[in-house]
């Protein structure tokens, strides 16, 4: 039996959270919902990428960001948190690091902050509810 | 109460936990309820502030929550705890968000508080100044009652 040799397997297309390198791409998710950061995780694990960390503020999300930079490839961040909003966090985050990739985790009916983050520098956007499709293609856009 | 301030939350919901859940979502008969009514056991209030203002409230029995929080989640969830309360807070949220964007397109003005999950027996909800509109969700695994006491501000 040749079976293996006849049939192409369904593992050989590269996850897209997998650098040229071999190494994940690294993600800072930020989000004040345990379900949404969890939601967030389980996609990007399931397509190669790294989750090195989550903050449940925005404040908490910016200090993180400092402490992981030059090792973070890519954030994660929700619009409506306590502490520090998504958007302040984004423009603090930008001052810090101009070639930052934040995407913006917005809630319907935020068009005007998530205009308004977009201006600031997030590289794209996500409307809850989430989907694996949609996160995975609005992050790869905007990493690649 | 008007009814037109709860066809947006009966339309989102709708949406909504079509999208999110894996359940058949089918919608029964609006009713109106006097002013003081049981809840089920789990429960998410939302308050609505503006030239409308008032409450939503999403409630359903402690079994169909869990099932909803263990269907958005993919895994089985045994107990009421900090995940199973998160998963229907963002439930509400989104059924909420959905709404207030419509409403606003219809003119209303208000802002909205966070939803707060009430959860236990034997509770029961008054508003005592403004009558509450009840639309049941019908879910493979029970319902949601999408209940609205909502007016304008005098």
């Amino acid at each position: 039996m040749k079976t293996k040799m006849d049939f192409p397997s369904i593992n050989e297309r590269k996850p897209e959270g997998v650098k040229e390198d071999g190494s994940p791409y690294r993600v800072l998710v930020v989000d004040d919902s345990m379900f949404v950061t969890k939601q967030i995780s389980q996609i990007l694990t399931s397509e190669g990428f790294e989750v090195v960390d989550t903050a449940s503020d925005g404040l908490q999300g910016l200090e993180k960001y400092k402490e992981l930079y030059p090792n973070i490839d890519v954030v994660t961040m929700d619009i409506t948190m306590p502490k520090m909003d998504g958007v302040s966090a984004l423009e603090k985050i930008i001052e810090f690091d101009k070639a930052a990739k934040v995407i913006m985790i917005s809630a319907l009916g935020k068009q005007d902050l998530v205009k308004k983050a977009l201006l600031i520098g997030a590289k794209n956007y996500i409307v809850k509810p989430l989907d694996r499709v949609k996160v995975l293609e609005r992050i790869i856009q905007s990493i690649k | 109460m008007r009814v037109e301030y709860i066809n947006p939350f009966v339309e989102a919901a709708f949406n909504v936990l079509k999208e999110v859940l894996t359940s058949e979502v089918k919608r029964g008969e609006l009713y109106l309820k006097s002013s003081t009514q049981p809840v089920m056991g789990v429960a998410a209030l939302v308050g609505l502030a503006g030239n409308v203002e008032g409450r939503v409230l999403f409630d359903m029995s402690m079994d169909t929550a869990l099932a909803i929080a263990s269907d958005m989640n993919g895994e089985k969830l045994e107990k009421m705890d900090d995940l199973a309360k998160a998963t229907i807070t963002e439930l509400a949220n989104m059924i909420t968000a959905q709404a207030v964007t419509k409403l606003h397109e219809l003119g209303f003005t208000f802002d909205l508080t966070p939803p707060a999950i009430f959860t236990g027996e034997n509770m029961e909800v008054t508003d005592s100044e403004v009558e509450a509109l009840i639309v049941p969700m019908e879910l493979s695994y029970g319902k949601v009652e999408i209940n609205v006491a909502v007016r304008e501000r005098v």
